[in-house]
């Protein structure tokens, strides 16, 4: 097994002499990289979509990032633990680190960066989040000490995101300046950017010089560039084309299911104010025949809240707690008031062909319980508008959790939270926000894993949302190219940052 | 010279009024700029934030302070910068627009030289086995739609026999032959639908002169049948195939979205769905007053060059 | 109007499979059966199951209801409300015309696809978006049509006189105008039909069209699409029921065009120059005469749906060196079909099935077409009848006299300008030099007609046919172009056969007259005696009719009758006072009473007796 970068990393920074040999690839060290949308703008901590991501996690470095098996690992942190005393988080930083213009990374920069974030002006991903950081201590230019209002067990998985870049405490707006491994040598906005690494690099040169990205909007087209050889490697594998990518000797594909696809509620009026209507929806599902429609077979059944298999807060019980059961979902409509069904409508997007697939089949299995529902196919836009606004009745969504930690399903499962396009609007769930809530501020291991099963449950009877199906996403890329690996689960969009550690070979 | 001042004034106007329908209605549009840019890839934003950023951008005043801006932009020809990236919308358009035109011209050149002499045979044989077939085959390349074909080419030639590749753009400085290669696919995907209009325009046309009573003068003076196909039947049934290409040319300018798509060309269309989809105003605006601008210079050439072909226009 | 017969067939077909849909026991087009995704044919299924294991016959027969429906809603809002701009505009012209036909061009000023992106985001997407904006994209071809259509017919004359009348205007746009407009606008409706179905499945593409699970063409190609290295076979059958029904609606399209257009009469095809063989005719010798053209026996056959026709029978006629034959009758007498016959201009389905035509011992009706085009323009040649038409508008008057010159003699362009110049002259246009590099539009009738002189005697002709040349002309200038080619007739002593409906000219300018009725010779003779003499009733009755020599016959009750529909015996009797049953039984020969002296009439000896008895 080929030790990676990152092992030598770890290893020691002080043996910089071994790292020479193990990077010594191919001269053209090119990596021609198929995206799937050109980045609407690369500023490190506003969410600007996964392809932006994708660039930005190369161009900038964060705290702590995720290592191939998705555990966590420390970027420009070396490490980082809660102080027992009074409840602060704790991050070293490594001595050696420098933004790419030479200046070392210091607790000031990142004390900054935290405070820009959180900030009243602040347009960040993360704003909300860095909002209950309460107050920053620095003790030494590598010591960073962090006090929120309320005690956030998963606190560190904050800095992991690739909104989380972070760049030096006096850049320029238009021009911040980060530590990651490479830099922008050429970009044509809408069509293509070339990062080259970044010579003087403080962990030295990554195996690949150059990444080539060019964006190929339409998925049937990006498959046909790899096929052809027009690049070595894309994302956003369509699942139509994966099974020509697994066939095919020269290629090779790295799929997950890491986002799932769900229907969201309108809460505020109507038949699915009333949990049981909800409920009824959630049985009413074949969830097969989604992943087989939609995803060509590429994708698993979610019959529950969205825990990954074989972590400790996956309950196999639970996880089937929603199973397809049609004659229990007339039940509960009756139940509700609703024995002869309704009228309703669905909101969906014609520009995403798994939303608009995924909706028709919903529609499908909802007739056959009696909620005859009207497709609502606007563009994506008007559906995140419609969707912000409550102005639908039912919504399907797709989605990912911000981590695979149970904390990263709040922003979809928590209605507290303001109206999102991605949360059902003004529905009450009272158990299941008190009991994410709850596992948020727990550090014990067992009272977490009890919170969040009583989260599962919670959220089955109150129904804050369906879940349908895990999607795969994935990879697909030159047999040739090595050391990528698609990270697991919701973790799957943060894979970019391997990038780094791919190689020709 | 005045009929010429005149027609550019209509122009401006015309260009105008389709800006401000466009700038209003964009408006009107549901969807809000800074909630979509900060909703991208499906995260649910905190509204704070998008509340910050739709100030910062000036989303917050008044819709007809924003028309007043934009106006004043436009009389020092600037055109803004996008909500998205603060990218200039001008530079956005000399960039892509030249791509958008080589594509067009390129398609343009292959329907014409195929479709010309195509349609002038088959009205020379009409009736015959060859204008049957042509005939079917115009009404085919009609009615394939463009994104089969283009997804057809590209499995046939890119992914099974490899011999093209799948799509994309290099600069015609950097590669000619590349270049070249990577326009070949997506300026017949033009060619396509333009040969079939231009093939049965054609084919009417020199139905038409062929029935003209200058064509049996022509006869009766005892010149080949070469001589007065060319002077005479051709000459006068191009008139109108030319206005009707200049037409569908003009059209072709915010209508390559689909082949531009299909085959990853990074034309203006693309750029302009984009912009919708992001509700990104100004570059919206920018291009669509790029796009009809060009449309009405490119009426104005055709009905110089329809007077210039026609001397009956040019004295009246 | 055959033509119209299978396209208008087909589409009916096509429209009444997707009226019928409903009662034809197809599965239900929206009813999933995910079991059965991509299966090929199977029972119930003869065209297998798309991606959701729809029946894809049963979304094909339901998809044209919403395709067509679309296309054909959107077109025919199109067209009324474009129709109705463009009769405003046209008829109204000023600030209507600003408000209806200009305001049409902000809409062409729109890419397409961006209006239908902002009216579906505007409005959501679905099949009634999709028809206000295919009707909106296709208003202005509807417009600017009918507006072209308006002004040409205000000027028309019927048009005028109702207007003078002082109808009311709504009268007189409903009742004149439109039936005038009728024509275009339909081909332009045919137009728009079949380019909707095409962009309803561009933009059902694109997520802007018709909302699914309906189905639709266009929706089904998307789907397709995604599994085309799966499922080919999906993508076939809405791509070919797409281009069956455009190439109908093509066929139809055309067909209508032809119908509406007088100009392009369904079936015929004229002048189509390709070489000619008559089979089965042994080469006859020439006759000893002097005579620059004999015609003997002529007879041209058109082959038409209802069997051959003869426009032409029987005709002889000959015309010496410095003598003027007229030939004289009414439109569809035959006359310049005769004339067309001998230049060799005929169209291809007419074709001289007998007799000769002797032109310096060579028999033009049998010469291949290289040696025909060596003879026409050069030792034969002709003058038309409109100088308008006949010239070709887009090159100067001086570059079409020239290319005759070059066509039969090798001299420099330099030389035969100045050749042309002197024919300019000669033909007595003034200042010839300036007036060659002129257009025709540009110059007045008579000046056109002397520039088709010019044309005609550039090569020095031996035989100059004229085919009604005066006739587009006003009187005082008809005169100066008869005395024109009088005068050259006596200069060159050429042959020239005048053909003319106008006994005056005949008078003034022929030696000899054949007077044609129906195809034939009906008499011949100097021009002195049959007008001083005539024998056939026909002759008697045109010299009666036309004191002025000016309109055509009206004291002949009755009209020609059609080629189709010839008497068995003489052709005339119909409309002849003195016919008799034996007029009515055979048809009469033409009997040669002396040297140049013909008449075709049974009872001219009882009709005129003193020519009889002499």
């Amino acid at each position: 097994m080929t030790p990676t970068r990152r092992a030598f990393l770890t290893a020691g920074a002080a043996l910089p002499f071994l790292r020479g040999p193990a990077r010594a690839q191919p001269a053209d060290g090119t990596l021609r990289f198929g995206l799937s949308a050109y980045p609407p703008n690369l500023q490190p901590w506003v969410s600007t979509g996964g392809a932006a991501g994708t660039v930005k996690m190369l161009l900038h470095r964060r705290l702590i990032s995720y290592n191939a098996k998705g555990e966590l690992r420390g970027e420009l942190a070396e490490s980082w633990s809660r102080d027992p005393a009074d409840g602060a988080w704790v991050f070293k930083l490594r001595p050696n680190a420098t933004f790419q213009n030479g200046e070392p990374v210091t607790s000031t920069d990142i004390r900054w960066n935290v405070e820009q974030i959180g900030g009243e002006k602040s347009t960040a991903y993360m704003r909300a989040q860095f909002q209950a950081v309460e107050w920053i201590e620095t003790p030494d230019p590598h010591t960073i000490r962090f006090h929120t209002r309320q005690p956030v067990a998963a606190f560190p998985d904050w800095f992991a995101g690739y909104n989380m870049g972070l760049i030096w405490h006096r850049s320029e707006a238009r021009e911040p300046v980060g530590a990651g491994p490479f830099r922008i040598a050429a970009q044509e906005r809408g069509s293509s950017i070339t990062l080259e690494a970044v010579p003087n690099h403080w962990q030295g040169l990554p195996k690949i010089r150059t990444v080539n990205m060019v964006v190929y909007a339409d998925e049937n087209l990006r498959a046909a560039a790899l096929q052809s050889g027009d690049v070595d490697m894309i994302e956003y594998v369509p699942w139509q084309a994966m099974s020509a990518v697994e066939a095919d000797p020269r290629l090779k594909l790295d799929a997950t299911t890491g986002p799932f696809m769900d229907i969201l509620f309108n809460g505020s009026k109507g038949p699915f104010s009333d949990p049981r209507v909800r409920r009824a929806v959630a049985h009413a599902i074949r969830r097969e025949e989604i992943v087989k429609a939609a995803f060509f077979g590429r994708g698993a059944v979610l019959e529950g809240v969205p825990m990954v298999q074989d972590t400790p807060w996956y309950d196999a019980e639970l996880a089937k707690g929603w199973a397809y059961d049609p004659e229990r979902s007339k039940a509960l409509l009756s139940e509700a008031g609703f024995a002869n069904g309704f009228q309703t409508t669905l909101l969906s997007t014609a520009q995403y062909g798994m939303h608009k697939d995924t909706a028709e089949v919903v529609q499908q299995h909802l007739a056959a319980i009696g909620i005859q529902c009207e497709l609502r196919l606007p563009d994506w836009s008007t559906r995140v508008s419609q969707g912000q606004r409550g102005q639908y009745e039912m919504a399907i969504h797709g989605v990912s959790a911000d981590s695979n930690d149970p904390d990263g399903l709040t922003p979809i499962f928590d209605t507290t939270l303001s109206p999102s396009h991605g949360r059902s609007f003004a529905l009450q769930a009272p158990r299941t926000v008190a009991a994410l809530a709850k596992g948020r501020g727990e550090f014990d291991q067992a009272k977490r894993i009890e919170a969040y099963k009583e989260f599962q449950r919670a959220a089955l009877e109150e129904v804050p949302l369906v879940t349908l199906a895990w999607r795969s996403q994935g990879y697909a890329m030159d047999r040739k190219v090595k050391g990528f690996t698609n990270l697991p689960g919701a973790l799957s969009t943060l894979s970019g940052a391997m990038l780094e550690e791919a190689y020709l070979g | 010279m005045r009929w010429l001042l005149r027609r550019i004034g209509i122009s401006l106007a015309l260009a105008w009024i389709v800006a401000t329908i466009v700038f209003m209605t964009l408006h009107m549009v549901p969807g809000d700029p800074a909630e979509i840019l900060l909703s991208t890839g499906g995260v649910s934003p905190d509204p704070a934030a998008v509340a910050e950023l739709r100030e910062r951008l000036g989303l917050d005043q008044p819709l007809l302070d924003q028309y007043g801006h934009f106006l004043l932009g436009l009389t020092r020809g600037d055109l803004g910068v996008s909500l998205v990236d603060e990218y200039p919308v001008l530079d956005e358009i000399a960039l892509r627009l030249p791509r958008t035109l080589e594509l067009i011209l390129a398609g343009t050149l292959i329907a014409v030289v195929i479709a010309i002499p195509a349609g002038t045979y088959a009205a020379l044989h009409r009736g015959g086995l060859f204008d049957r077939i042509a005939s079917g085959a115009a009404a085919l390349l009609l009615a394939v739609p463009v994104f089969v074909v283009g997804t057809v080419l590209v499995l046939v030639l890119a992914q099974i026999l490899r011999i093209m590749p799948a799509g994309g753009y290099v600069p015609l400085a950097q590669n000619p032959w590349q270049h070249l290669t990577l326009l070949a696919l997506p300026s017949l995907a033009i060619a396509k639908g333009l040969a079939a209009v231009v093939f049965r325009m054609t084919r009417a046309s020199v139905l038409d002169a062929l029935s003209r009573d200058y064509v049996r003068t022509a006869h009766a003076k005892g010149i080949s049948p070469t001589r007065v196909l060319v002077k005479h039947v051709v000459r006068n049934a191009l008139t109108p195939v030319l206005t009707v290409l200049g037409l569908h040319m003009g059209t072709l300018l915010g209508g390559t979205v689909l082949v531009e798509y299909v085959f990853n060309w990074p034309g203006l269309s693309t750029p302009l769905l984009r912009a919708v989809e992001a509700r990104d105003y100004p570059m919206v605006v920018g291009i669509v007053l790029t796009i009809s601008g060009l449309f009405l210079l490119i009426n104005l050439i055709m009905d110089l060059l329809y007077a210039a072909l026609d001397p009956r226009i040019r004295t009246a | 109007m055959k033509k119209l017969w299978i396209p208008g067939a087909i589409v009916a077909l096509i429209i009444l499979l997707a009226i019928a849909a409903p009662i034809l026991g197809l599965a239900d087009p929206v009813r999933q059966d995910i079991a059965n995704r991509l299966a090929g044919p199977m029972a119930g299924s003869p065209l297998g199951r798309d991606e959701f294991g729809r029946d894809v016959l049963s979304r094909l027969i339901w998809g044209a209801r919403t395709s067509l429906g679309v296309a054909f809603a959107s077109a025919i809002i199109a067209g009324v409300i474009g129709t109705a701009f463009g009769l405003i505009g046209g008829w109204f012209r000023g600030l209507g015309e600003i408000l209806t036909v200009r305001s049409m061009d902000i809409i062409l000023c729109f890419p397409p696809v961006l209006l239908a992106l902002l009216v579906v985001t505007l409005m959501g997407p679905g099949a009634g978006t999709l028809i206000l904006v295919l009707s909106v994209l296709y208003l202005p071809g509807f417009a600017r049509v009918t507006y072209a259509e308006v002004l040409s017919a205000r000027s028309l004359d019927y048009v005028e006189a109702v207007r003078a009348l002082g109808a009311p205007t709504w009268r007189i746009l409903f009742r004149t105008v439109l039936p005038n407009v009728a024509g275009p606008v339909l081909v332009q409706l045919s137009l728009a039909v079949a380019s909707a179905v095409v962009l309803e499945s561009g933009l059902s593409f694109l997520g802007l069209g018709v909302v699914p699970p309906a189905p639709s063409w266009g929706l089904m190609i998307r789907g397709a699409r995604a599994t085309m290295e799966q499922a080919p076979m999906l993508l076939l059958w809405p791509c070919a029921a797409l281009t069956l029904t455009i190439l109908a609606m093509n066929l139809l399209c055309d067909g209508l065009r032809d119908a509406v257009d007088p100009r392009t009469p369904a079936g015929r095809r004229r002048l189509r120059l390709v070489d000619r063989v008559f089979p089965g005719l042994v080469p006859a010798p020439a006759p000893r005469s002097d005579a620059v053209l004999e015609v003997q026996n002529l007879t041209v056959e058109i082959a038409t749906p209802r069997g051959p026709i003869r426009p032409v029978q029987d005709v002889s006629l000959s015309v010496r060196a410095g003598e003027t034959l007229a030939i004289v009758g009414e439109s569809g007498s035959g006359k310049s079909v005769t004339a067309t016959a001998v230049m060799g201009l005929l169209p291809p389905v007419a074709v001289p099935v007998e007799g000769h035509a002797w032109l310096g011992g060579k028999d033009v009706l049998r010469l291949s077409e290289p040696e025909m085009r060596a003879l026409r323009g050069g030792p034969m040649a002709m003058v038309f009848q409109d100088p308008m038409s006949s010239l070709n508008p887009v090159h100067t008057v001086g570059a079409q006299v020239v290319e005759a010159i070059q066509a039969h003699q090798k001299i420099s362009s330099a030389e035969a300008w100045a050749k042309a110049e002197e024919l300019f002259k000669r033909v007595g246009i003034a200042d010839p030099a300036k007036r060659l590099r002129v257009y025709p539009h540009e110059m007045s009738g008579g000046m056109r007609q002397r520039v088709m002189i010019a044309m005609g005697i550039a090569n020095n002709p031996k035989l100059l046919i004229c085919d009604e040349p005066t006739t587009a002309l006003d009187v005082t200038v008809q005169a100066q172009i008869l005395d024109l080619l009088n005068d050259l007739k006596r200069e060159t002593g050429m042959a020239m056969i005048f053909i003319t409906h106008s006994l005056g000219v005949v008078s003034e300018i022929a030696d000899r007259v054949a007077v044609m009725y129906a195809g034939q010779v009906v008499e011949q003779g100097r021009v002195e005696e049959v007008f001083g003499n005539p024998l056939h009733p026909y002759t008697r009755a045109l010299l009666a009719a036309v004191p002025e020599g000016e309109e055509p016959p009206l004291g002949i009750p009755g009209i020609v009758p059609p080629p189709h529909n010839f008497p068995v015996g003489c052709r005339f009797a119909p409309r002849c006072r003195f016919a008799t049953a034996a007029c009515e039984a055979a048809p009469p020969p033409l009997e040669a009473i002396r040297a140049e002296r013909q008449v075709r009439c049974i009872r001219w000896h009882e009709l005129t007796p003193t020519e009889a008895v002499a």
